[in-house]
């Protein structure tokens, strides 16, 4: 009981510090979370219109240990589908542990159109376990996303995740879904060096702005930097390695108040 | 050979991939833009039905620019005064046009005017306007257009929930409630021949409205106009209802008028006479009729208006005119048409080469007095059953300056005068200077011209404004506005000044990204609020706005983002803030006549101070621009389907939630329980 009253202060707690209340959603590969404008990673439960630039089937996994608590950690599951009209794809993510956890299904479809603009739209399965209530409940949840390439070195990216604010509404408690809107940009200054920059406003948090750059060091490793702000300004350092057809990213962010956060991922992209 | 060169090379500029404009696809969205730029800087509710109406009937029934006149360009909105003088001045000098594309060739003119005037323009021969009318013609190129509207709220509102009859209370509960169902309809039927004939019937219900009942039976609003154009001596013959704008609105312009926006060169209202009314505003108009005669290069009007008014009346006296045009409860209803107003009027206008002189007058009587409940602020209002207004107007082209203007008076003796100058030195630069002083006492019913508020009186002021066009692909627009109440105002206990600047820059990137930036900044004052003085205490109100527009297309999609934010700051107080950032999208089936336009919207407006207006797209002769203030978010669907070539379809679902924990929206009967408003409309419109 200890343990979950701890846990359960803990998470709440974050709720208030972290920029958004958005645990069960995983965190990109973009260095600062800056995925809305990042047209070369489609990462689960992010801009669903990333998907629609995906040209090989892949598939991916990643691990996210919120300020080294085991409880506090999402495990994230991926796969990209292309297709000739559209490209389909699958994700799960999976916050909190035993006692209390938070669950998400998601479809999402998107398509790239002329490789000029990309469009997507995934629709997602909520569940939490309820204490109170000692059950399951869930509900249904959109996300849209666009991207388009304004030129061949920039482009824009649209994203709400949740965008008519459903919440999950028992007869104990309400539930409230994080309800997010973002706009991000893309910019190569270089073939080697992007640099990007989000607005992020969850609809009961404060703004979140992110910027991050991403420097293609070796043919195989990449640095990123990157910083973004809500109520505390977080520094964030990742790396990018790729062997064959593996990719690997790993991000950590070093929150003033609550510690570090890393994030792990591996993806797997199969051949044509 | 020359002239053909010219052609030819400007035949090629106009077909290159450069301006902005040509994102948009259709005169519907044309027409919506142009009325977005007016009104992005107004929150004044303006009759768009008119406007989109006058703008389409150009599109069906273009202009020809061979034989235009002045009025008949003026109906473009988008066209500054500077702009109109060059096309006739043009046409005068090297005589008809044998390409639009000569329109290239016309001093101030670009390819984003020349784009907007496209729809609505096109070069013929000169032939007779008074061309007799045949009954053939008139069965066979006459066309009827018949459109029906339905519009619904999802939640249900206050007004619409009664008390059981067991309550005690119930009787006198429900007799604040409306009275009747909660859609919205209007039913509207327009026949034209050309530009020479018009009529059309107007009716429609708004929601709580009675259809059928014990209080109301049929529609709430009837409405007829007939409109003949070019009958011999005859210029225009207008019977039924009709609106009526003369000289610079200081006397009569009881439409859409000119203000500060973003067209910073169209500061005045365009003098279009008589001009028949079809919209659904149900007080913005005369009914009854009149005729203007051309006797050479002298116009005489004359009109005769008698209608019933909405004022709360009581033993021969009302206060206020009712405008809403709202009849849904029985406090509403004992309202209705209580007050007969008769109008009648006339203007005499002169024009030759470069002059142009009118005079109007009109004369208003009320069979109930008005007397204004008596503040500060309204204590110049005017009061009485009988008003005299009279007006002389002038516009005077000399060489690059353009001079206009007006002064009127009042039966009490007040003064209002307006007067500018339009300059082009150069034809990459316009200019504008306006000076107004209406004084406290001047108060007259229909009028509507440049001014700070929407009531023409209490103000004197400075304007000035400039475009200038320094590299291709841009252009930039700013005006500089100073003004002072010397009487108090509505708000503001006390004489008080104010300013305002605004700046905008216009990028066309490409063929399909065109971008602005907006920023405007304002002054003025008004009350404090919580003032234990027994003196009025006034204290200064800062606005700071910045707007970015970023508008894109690619084959069948069209995008646009916008990012609107302000600033403001009361007396000493903290900085508040307010923020809208939308995504749009559309398509456009070309196998499938299927139209669709998506947005998502978020807003964060922390003070009512901050609100944000927002133009979105919406059903035919519809348009909203919804206020927002609050924490939340807004989407909508929009879909235009062509069930066949006479038949088409509109539909539109928008939802508003509100995240900011409000329980409930708006106030008395249309408070909805939740935080969740949503609308759907529906409209047909049937040709044949």
């Amino acid at each position: 009981m200890k343990r979950f009253i701890f846990t359960f202060t803990i998470v709440v707690f974050c709720q208030f510090l972290y920029s958004q209340i958005s645990n069960v959603i995983p965190s990109s590969n973009a260095i600062a979370q800056t995925s809305a404008g990042d047209s070369h990673n489609w990462s689960a439960f992010n801009n669903p219109a990333m998907l629609g630039y995906v040209e090989n089937p892949e598939i991916g996994i990643g691990y996210e240990n919120r300020y080294q608590l085991s409880e506090l950690s999402t495990k994230t599951g991926q796969l990209a589908l292309p297709t000739s009209l559209m490209n389909v794809g699958f994700s799960f993510s999976h916050f909190g542990y035993s006692l209390y956890h938070e669950m998400l299904l998601g479809v999402g479809f998107a398509r790239n159109f002329s490789d000029r603009f990309a469009m997507g739209m995934q629709f997602d399965y909520y569940t939490a376990f309820f204490t109170a209530s000692n059950s399951y409940h869930g509900a249904f949840i959109p996300q849209v996303g666009l991207s388009v390439r304004l030129s061949s070195g920039f482009s824009l990216g649209f994203h709400s995740f949740n965008p008519f604010q459903v919440n999950i509404k028992t007869e104990l408690i309400t539930k409230r879904i994080p309800s997010i809107f973002s706009l991000g940009t893309e910019c190569f200054l270089s073939p080697e060096i992007v640099w990007r920059t989000q607005v992020d406003k969850e609809m009961s948090s404060n703004y979140r702005f992110a910027s991050g750059f991403e420097y293609q060091m070796l043919q195989n490793l990449k640095l990123k930097l990157g910083v973004y702000g809500s109520d505390y300004l977080v520094p964030c350092l990742g790396f990018g390695f790729k062997t064959g057809a593996f990719l690997v990213d790993l991000n950590c962010e070093q929150h003033p108040l609550l510690g570090l956060n890393t994030m792990a991922g591996i993806k797997y992209r199969f051949g044509k | 050979m020359k002239r053909l060169s010219i052609y030819l090379f400007f035949l090629l500029v106009c077909s290159c991939p450069t301006r902005a404009q040509d994102v948009v696809s259709t005169t519907e969205q044309l027409i919506a833009d142009i009325f977005e730029q007016y009104t992005a800087e107004s929150e004044e509710a303006i009759d768009y039905d008119s406007f989109f109406e006058d703008l389409l009937f150009c599109a069906q029934n273009p202009i020809n620019l061979n034989q235009a006149t002045r009025e008949q360009l003026e109906k473009l909105p988008f066209l500054s005064d500077i702009q109109v003088e060059n096309i006739l001045s043009y046409v005068y000098q090297f005589g008809p046009m044998q390409t639009i594309y000569e329109l290239q060739l016309v001093e101030g003119l670009d390819m984003t005017d020349i784009r907007r005037m496209l729809p609505f323009v096109v070069v013929g021969e000169v032939g007779n306007v008074n061309k007799k009318i045949y009954w053939n013609d008139l069965m066979k190129y006459g066309k009827n257009e018949l459109y029906f509207r339905l519009d619904k709220g999802l939640e249900t509102k206050e007004g619409y929930r009664f008390l059981p009859e067991e309550d005690q209370n119930s009787t006198f509960e429900n007799s604040k409630n409306y009275l009747g169902n909660d859609f919205y309809n209007s039913l509207r039927y327009r026949f034209h021949y050309k530009d020479r004939i018009q009529f059309g019937v107007t009716a429609e219900k708004d929601a709580g409205e009675q259809f059928w009942g014990t209080t109301h039976k049929g529609y709430d609003f009837y409405s007829f106009h007939a409109q003949l154009n070019n009958f011999g001596k005859f210029k225009t013959i207008v019977v039924g209802d009709f609106r009526v704008n003369f000289g610079q609105g200081l006397v009569l312009h009881s439409e859409f008028g000119m203000g500060k926006s973003s067209y910073v060169l169209n500061v005045t209202p365009r003098s279009s006479g008589l001009k028949k009314f079809s919209s659904t505003d149900e007080s913005n108009f005369f009914r009854g009729g009149g005729a203007t005669v051309r006797l050479g290069k002298l116009n005489l009007t004359g009109f005769y208006s008698n209608k019933m008014i909405d004022g709360d009346t009581v033993n021969g006296m009302f206060q206020t005119v009712l405008k809403t045009g709202y009849h849904r409860t029985l406090d509403e209803l004992s309202k209705k048409h209580t007050v007969n107003q008769q109008i009648i009027g006339g203007n005499a206008t002169y024009t030759n080469m470069n002059l142009q002189v009118g005079i109007t007058a009109v004369h208003t009587m009320l069979d109930n007095r008005l007397i204004p409940d008596k503040s500060v602020y309204n204590y110049f209002y005017f009061s009485g059953k009988k008003q005299t207004t009279a007006g002389i107007s002038y516009r005077y082209r000399w060489k690059k300056l353009n001079v206009f203007g007006e002064t009127a008076m009042t039966s009490n003796g007040s003064m209002a005068t307006l007067n500018g100058c339009y300059f082009s030195p150069i034809s990459q630069m316009s200019l504008v200077v306006l000076q107004r002083h209406y004084s406290p006492e001047y108060d007259t019913f229909y009028a509507s011209s440049f001014s700070e508020t929407s009531r023409i009186n209490n103000e004197s002021g400075l304007y000035l404004g400039a475009e200038v066009r320094p590299f291709r692909k841009w252009k930039f627009a700013a005006y500089a506005d100073s003004y002072r109440f010397p009487w108090p105002k509505y708000g503001i206990d006390a004489p008080s000044v104010g300013k305002d600047y605004l700046l905008q820059a216009d990028f066309a990137a490409k063929r399909n990204v065109a971008m602005y930036w907006r920023f405007k900044f304002e002054e003025k004052q008004t009350n404090l609020s919580n003032s234990s003085s027994v003196m009025p205490v006034i204290v200064p109100l800062k606005k700071v706005s910045a707007r970015y527009q970023l508008t894109y297309s690619y084959g069948n999609f069209s995008f646009k983002n916008v990012l609107d934010g302000n600033l403001v700051r009361k007396a000493d107080s903290i900085w508040t803030y307010g923020v809208i950032a939308s995504q749009d999208v559309s398509y456009v089936f070309h196998s499938f006549p299927l139209k669709i336009d998506f947005r998502y919207q978020f807003f964060d407006a922390v003070n009512y101070e901050n609100r944000l207006y927002s133009y979105e797209k919406d059903v035919l002769y519809a348009f909203s621009i919804p206020m927002y203030y609050g924490l939340g978010s807004r989407y909508y669907l929009n879909l235009q389907y062509d069930l066949n070539k006479n038949l088409s379809l509109w539909f539109k679902i928008a939802q508003t939630v509100y995240a900011d924990d409000r329980e409930s929206l708006s106030s008395g009967n249309e408070t909805i329980s939740g935080n969740r408003k949503t609308d759907v409309r529906l409209m047909l419109k049937w040709e044949f």
